[in-house]
């Protein structure tokens, strides 16, 4: 029994958060401190197989999905909550008797001053609400004053808000979904597995005069095609204003280069599409037949030994890097300038209209306000435990007349008691 | 303006340089005139430095926060703002001989930053970005302060005891107080910086959290200042303990600052 009252004692200790809180450093320091989400092979390179080796075993390549830092975490929680909860009834107890004389009267506080003559303004000089007459135990006259009791809340309320804050975070990480959906001005593409699709109605890039971009924004418009959950809409989406839609929140994420794709079969057109850089096209007419867009170039220069690159984003000379499949075989893969074209068997394809597509970010996440909640209360927390300073001064009258001043300021410390003497010498 | 601030730049600069001088010389012949002189030069180049920031506003047509220029040079005004609080409110100059020289290295790193006004990516056009680096000025300065406060902390005990040590620098008890309040000061709006920042992320890039290095250390740094609150409460661990911590603490902020973009790539390596 005494062992397991050590146990909580000490899981609930502020010991344990010190030494927590400090694995928690070092472990961040040291992740940040390793390129994350890399292979061993990467790692072995760069460090030695040895070292790539720890670092798997360690899992320090995802060190802040790993089991050991959401561990430290978790404890780290349990920690505050015991501490927050074993605390509260004493906390409660604590704020109502700070509030009242009696307990204060007993005491000679941090500091006290003799013969005063005008208690009152002492009060009134140390900031102090009106004090309200009371008596000492002995029966003399006395004179009670407390202030700012919530400061004695701060670091309740700053625990409760990192509480809150892990928890969002934490909640967040399990349960969002995330998707990106990226296409040209016409297209309209469905939303990952939900039912929800996404039309890019137009989508701009605005420049400045020094031709450096100021703003992208897409115009989109959501559908959702299940008979449950909220209805679309449109919205604008650029870069700093995302927009909410079907209950989804969309973010302008990125841009890259698409082109027209135009494949003929023995010289009749059949088939044409807009495809996004990474992105491929399937030949309808003839099944297991991809045609891949790869990568575009707007100023295309080959330098021997590095690869292919662009010189500019200016479209002076546009190659089309492109691969072929047939039944996942590659067949061909080339880079390809303007009206040159591709011939494999009967089809020929041709690249042409080289076009900006617009990458925008799809997530849902119902605890980013939990989150957000736990920060602010953390930050209340902080106020109320840094800059609300409870304070406690009391006179009680001496047989002469005077009266004998104290005064007791737990956060204050000197500087309280420093301000406690010039009242008292002010007069 | 940018070339009037060229100017305003060098002359706070030499304010900073002659306050320093003069904080020092303070310490050397003990008399009160000098330290007068000294905080006077440093208020006037704090100044000039404010009017230097606001024609870089005007003249960049935006908040000057967002390069490693304009970020070091408001963080040696941050600091500066914060040690003049201190200096003038517990009548500490002595203080200013410490501070002094940790402005000026910062307002150094800053002359030889770039100076050129670019134009701003989109990801950097926001509201949020102002509260999140001015917040964050505030931070580091009142933490160069503490800093700077420890050191004295640290260093008081080495020194001999003298009449002009006690009347101008405070006890032990009211140094470690006085640190305290700037940690505190510092904390809160690291905190804010935190906040801020998130929200941003969120808005810019749709993750408030991404665990980028420079997110990564200025939480180390939030929970060193934790970490130092939570010792101050300890019986024993008042003082040279603390101080030490809020040493350690100040190294954080600076490799968060400078380490950060130098040794480790993010989405923060911009600014
Ligand atoms: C992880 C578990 C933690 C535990 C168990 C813990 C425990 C405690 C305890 C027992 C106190 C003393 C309360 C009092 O005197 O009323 C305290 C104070 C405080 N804690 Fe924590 N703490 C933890 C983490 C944190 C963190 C991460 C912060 C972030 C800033 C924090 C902020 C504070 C503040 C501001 C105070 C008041 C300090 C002061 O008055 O100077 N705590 N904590």
């Amino acid at each position: 029994m005494t062992m397991l009252k050590k146990f909580w004692k000490f899981i609930s200790s502020m010991r344990f958060a010190i030494a927590l809180l400090l694995i928690l450093a070092l472990a961040c320091a040291a992740a940040s401190l390793i390129p994350q989400n890399q292979t061993y092979e990467w790692y072995s390179q760069r460090y030695s197989e040895r070292t790539a080796a720890l670092i798997m075993a360690l899992r320090l390549d995802d060190a802040f999905h790993s089991a050991w830092f959401i561990a430290i975490t978790a404890f780290l929680c349990v920690n505050l909550l015991l501490c927050n909860l074993l605390r509260l009834p004493q906390l409660i107890r604590r704020t109502r008797a700070e509030s009242r004389p009696e307990g204060a009267l007993k005491l000679s506080g941090d500091i006290s001053a003799p013969d005063v003559d005008d208690p009152e303004a002492a009060f009134a000089r140390l900031r102090m609400p009106r004090p309200a007459p009371c008596k000492a135990e002995d029966g003399r006259d006395a004179l009670f004053a407390a202030r700012h009791t919530a400061g004695l809340w701060g670091a309740w309320v700053c625990h409760l808000g990192i509480l809150l804050l892990i928890l969002g975070f934490g909640l967040g990480q399990m349960t969002q979904k995330q998707y990106a959906v990226h296409g040209v001005p016409g297209q309209i593409r469905r939303i990952g597995d939900t039912a929800c699709f996404l039309s890019i109605d137009d989508f701009r890039i605005d420049t400045r005069e020094d031709g450096s971009v100021a703003q992208y924004t897409t115009d989109i418009t959501v559908e959702n095609t299940a008979s449950v959950g909220p209805a679309g809409g449109s919205a604008s989406v650029s870069v700093n204003h995302p927009a909410v839609l079907c209950g989804m929140k969309f973010y302008q994420n990125a841009t890259g280069w698409a082109a027209r794709v135009d494949v003929y079969k023995d010289g009749a057109p059949i088939q044409q599409e807009v495809v996004c850089a990474g992105d491929y096209l399937s030949v309808k007419d003839r099944e297991g037949l991809v045609v891949m867009l790869n990568a575009f170039y707007p100023d295309y220069v080959m330098t021997p030994g590095v690869g292919p690159s662009t010189a500019s984003d200016q479209l002076n000379n546009p190659a089309y890097l492109y691969s072929i499949y047939y039944q996942g075989q590659m067949v061909g893969m080339n880079a390809l300038m303007a009206d040159e074209k591709v011939t494999i068997d009967q089809y020929t394809v041709t690249f042409s209209d080289p076009q900006t597509y617009t990458l925008i970010q799809v997530k849902v996440d119902r605890f980013t306000p939990l989150a957000l909640a736990g920060g602010l209360v953390t930050l209340l927390g902080l106020l109320l435990a840094l800059y609300v300073q409870p304070a406690r001064v009391w006179a009680i009258r001496q047989d002469d007349g005077r009266w004998t001043l104290y005064g007791q300021s737990r956060k204050g410390g000197a500087l309280f008691r420093e301000r406690f003497e010039k009242a008292i010498k002010e007069k | 303006m940018l070339a009037i601030e060229n100017t305003l730049f060098t002359i706070v600069m030499l304010a900073y340089f002659a306050a320093m001088i003069l904080y020092f010389a303070f310490i050397a012949v003990k008399k009160e005139a000098v330290a007068r002189v000294a905080v006077a030069l440093q208020i006037a180049g704090f100044a000039l430095h404010t009017a230097a920031l606001v024609c870089r506003g005007i003249g960049a047509g935006r908040l000057p926060l967002t390069n490693q220029y304009e970020f070091a040079t408001s963080f040696a005004w941050g600091l500066c703002l914060v040690s003049l609080i201190f200096i003038i409110r517990y009548k500490f100059p002595v203080l200013g001989a410490f501070a002094a020289p940790v402005i000026f290295l910062i307002i150094g790193y800053a002359a030889m930053q770039s100076k050129d006004v670019k134009a701003l990516m989109p990801s950097l056009r926001s509201n949020w970005l102002g509260f999140h680096v001015s917040t964050a000025i505030i931070a580091y300065g009142a933490f160069g302060v503490s800093f700077v406060l420890s050191v004295i902390f640290l260093l008081r005990d080495r020194m001999k005891a003298s009449g002009f040590l006690d009347q101008h620098i405070p006890n032990r008890e009211k140094l470690d107080m006085l640190s305290y309040r700037s940690v505190s000061l510092g904390l809160l709006f690291l905190t804010f910086t935190i906040i801020t920042g998130a929200i941003w992320a969120e808005r810019a890039w749709g993750s408030y959290w991404s665990w980028d290095p420079k997110e990564t250390w200025s939480l180390v740094t939030w929970i060193i200042y934790a970490v130092y609150l939570h010792l101050r409460l300890r019986r024993g661990w008042r003082g040279r303990s603390a101080a030490i911590f809020a040493v350690v603490g100040f190294i954080c902020v600076l490799f968060t600052y400078l380490g950060v973009n130098t040794w480790l790539p993010g989405v923060h390596s911009y600014a």
